[in-house]
């Protein structure tokens, strides 16, 4: 047999299968990316910027599901950034280009499977680390589910910091460009940061930002966890992903025509996505539940999570949320000696009932103001929101602290909405009783002054002891130091008649009818 | 490209053999050679490209300034990172492009390589006070100097473990642990940008991780990688 007789075949060893090459070139990657041996550090990382802190505050699934998006996103975009960086120069550093450019995978699939080896690596970690956490959290007994938006917002992140990189990288190759990538992520998260506290209309979007300006344990727990922002940061990163890891397709030299196509329509798609999800974040409001973006927000998200209060055995039951069951009897412990005062007198609650918040108002420089303990209702019932507080557990807060905090901060105001105060009246005090404005305000005052003095809390000065630094000391003879002197008198009544003269007087008080002289 | 010129002498050391009869060395003396030599070792780690992400980074100091508040946690984190990102660049040019050979070329290598991380962060130090001069930079140039130091022994420390290339993870993860501990109350001196610029223990740590970086540096070099 001759060569002219040989059968002719096509040659097909060097074909490789459109799906194949791109599969088995990831394979590749994974056994061989950088980020295989960036992961000791990144999980150390997670540990103490992540792990420990939460470990530091108490098992709620609202606080715990924050720091994942917040905290390991502050450190891992960064270096995720500056590891995709490394990856992405790979070729280029290595004068690589030209050559991988003529291989039988096109360019831009290459390219990707670089970028996904090195993020799966990554996304495999994190959801590793939210594993843990959430078991252990799981393991402590807390009430609830976890919350997995703020994981999707960190997932996704992870994807977009590896994705941004990795393009940087590759259009930038050098040694300095995996540390001055890391260092503009770093940058852009101070900078989102600066821009939420100054009250940029679309900082919102901000990765790190998980419900606005709501501290973590205000939401997720009463009503269903809002994801409306959310979806706006997904869709922001996921666009910005996107688009940079569309761009690497689009250079000529990356693949065919139809392959750049669409390239350049992941890229316009990633554009478009990462500004719908800006413009969202745009009209982004703070409501009672979280932060609502009209146009994602699902109104079943408004309903209240169905649970069984957690109730004490007092004659005035305190019911909490079943979250707080082990704050239980530090909150009864506060609110009991003001409580038994108060109970038996017209309009005194009959029951002390946990509430996410009364109502919230939205403050300058990102910030937001809780409204105080309200009284509503026939019978009355004491509506008593604990977001917001140190709980006994977070930091190094012991149970003496929460109770003592609890007791200065809502005590006075609960007597305040008791004795028919406005609303927000602070105790504007001089020798720890407040100042009225008017005859009625000043029984008013007054009567709240000397509740205070009755359950021993004394926000200004103790009797005999020294005024505390700023405060106004009362001038004698005036008229703060005659409500001074009623509400010691009044205090220093015995209980029955403080409580009958409360229970005959308490309507007129509110009405502001009483006069200071009747007060005995 | 044929191999018909490779014996030549390179064209930046030609003039200098041309003109004496015994070459560089009794031409010029050490002082001249020694001078051209820590050039050389300059240009090979990138030092000009780093001045210049220096006087950026100082630009970018400067420009934060004029926005950032002059309290609270923002006014410190904007700065130290971008004290951070200098002293990540400070760490990158600890790579040599030459890998092993290089440490048979001589007793002279390891005062290159204490000079040259020890000059960038003096300029680093320099090129940050004066762009935050005439502004109000929290813990102020005392605290600058001690971050900074810090910062680049982190970074040398991180070269000599992962190599100078990938030595920017040892400051941005430092970075990255320290800004949660701004907020905090966290007291440890080893988290020293969280600390007042005055605290004495924060001060002896920065200066000691400056120390140990720099040492390690002199004495073994940044990692090399075959891989890179």
């Amino acid at each position: 047999m001759t060569a002219a007789t040989a059968p002719v075949t096509a040659p097909r060893s060097w074909r490789v299968p459109s799906a194949a090459g791109p599969a088995r070139l990831l394979r590749l990657e994974l056994r061989r990316s950088p980020m295989l041996w960036l992961l000791p550090l990144l999980a150390a990382a997670f540990y103490v910027s992540t792990y420990r802190p939460a470990m530091d505050n108490p098992p709620f699934w609202n606080i715990r599901s924050a720091m994942l998006q917040s905290h390991t996103m502050l450190v891992f975009a960064p270096l995720l950034a500056g590891v995709g960086a490394w990856v992405g120069s790979r070729d280029g550093r290595r004068g690589l280009a030209d050559l991988v450019g003529v291989t039988a995978v096109p360019r831009w699939a290459g390219r990707l499977a670089s970028w996904a080896a090195a993020t799966i690596w990554a996304e495999l970690l994190y959801l590793a680390g939210v594993a843990v956490l959430y078991g252990v959290t799981a393991g402590q007994g807390a009430w609830g589910g976890p919350l997995w938006w703020p994981v999707a917002v960190g997932a996704t992140t992870v994807a977009a910091s590896c994705a941004v990189g990795f393009a940087a990288g590759e259009r930038l190759p050098g040694r300095f460009t995996a540390g001055l990538a890391a260092l503009v992520v770093f940058l852009a998260l101070a900078g989102g940061a600066f821009a939420i506290q100054d009250d940029a209309t679309y900082a919102q979007i901000w990765p790190l930002n998980v419900q606005g300006p709501f501290p973590s344990d205000s939401y997720g727990i009463f009503h269903p966890y809002l994801p409306d922002l959310a979806i706006a940061q997904v869709m922001f990163l996921a666009g910005l992903a996107a688009a940079a890891l569309g761009a690497l397709g689009l250079p000529a030299t990356t693949g065919s025509r139809w392959l750049r196509a669409a390239a350049a329509a992941v890229t316009v798609a990633g554009l478009a996505a990462a500004g719908t999800g800006t413009a969202l974040a745009g009209t982004a409001r703070l409501e009672a539940n979280g932060m609502v973006i009209p146009a994602l927000h699902d109104a079943a998200s408004d309903r209240s999570a169905p649970y069984t209060p957690v109730c004490g055995q007092d004659a005035v039951p305190v019911c909490l949320q079943p979250a707080y069951r082990a704050y239980l009897t530090d909150v009864t412990t506060a609110l009991g000696p003001l409580l038994g005062q108060l109970a038996g007198l017209p309009g005194a609650p009959v029951r002390v009932t946990q509430v996410a918040v009364t109502s919230v108002q939205s403050s300058p420089s990102n910030g937001i103001g809780f409204g105080p303990p309200v009284i509503r209702g026939r019978p009355a019932v004491l509506y008593l929101p604990l977001s917001g507080l140190t709980l006994p557990g977070e930091g190094s807060t012991p149970a003496a602290a929460f109770i003592s905090n609890l007791r200065e901060q809502y005590l006075p105001e609960i007597v305040n909405e008791f004795v028919g105060l406005p609303a927000g009246t602070g105790p504007n005090a001089v020798n720890g009783i407040g100042v009225g404005t008017g005859p009625g305000h000043q029984a008013q005052f007054t009567i709240a002054g000397a509740l205070r003095l009755v359950v021993k809390l004394y926000l200004q000065q103790p009797p005999g002891g020294r005024l505390p630094p700023g405060a106004v000391a009362a001038r004698p003879g005036g008229i703060a130091s005659q409500q001074a002197a009623a509400a010691r008198r009044f205090a220093a009544q015995p209980p029955a008649v403080r409580h009958a003269w409360l229970a005959s007087h308490l309507a007129a008080l509110r009405a502001g009818r009483v006069t200071l002289s009747e007060i005995p | 490209m044929t191999a018909a010129g490779v014996d030549r002498p390179a064209p930046e050391l030609a003039p200098a053999r041309a003109g004496g009869s015994g070459g560089p060395w009794r031409a010029g003396g050490a002082g001249r050679a020694g001078l051209r030599l820590a050039q050389l070792h300059a240009a090979s780690r990138r030092a000009l490209t780093c001045l210049l992400v220096l006087v950026a980074c100082a630009a970018a100091l400067r420009t934060a300034l004029h926005w950032l508040p002059h309290t609270g946690v923002l006014s410190r984190q904007i700065p130290l990172t971008i004290e951070a990102g200098a002293a990540a660049v400070i760490g990158v040019t600890t790579r040599s492009p030459f890998g092993e050979p290089e440490r048979a070329t001589g007793r002279w290598l390891p005062w290159l390589r204490l000079a040259l991380p020890v000059t960038l962060a003096g300029a680093a130090v320099g090129a940050l006070a004066a762009g935050s001069a005439s502004a109000q930079l929290a813990y102020g140039s005392v605290g600058l100097l001690r971050d900074v130091a810090g910062f680049t022994g982190v970074a040398l420390l991180a070269a000599a473990v992962l190599g100078g290339a990938l030595s920017w993870i040892g400051p941005i993860a430092y970075l990255g642990v320290t800004l949660p501990a701004l907020s905090g109350n966290w007291a440890t001196p080893w988290i020293w940008p969280a600390r007042p610029p005055h605290d004495r223990g924060a001060a002896i740590c920065a200066a000691l991780v400056f120390a140990a970086g720099v040492a390690v540096i002199t004495v073994r070099g940044a990692r090399d990688s075959t891989r890179e």
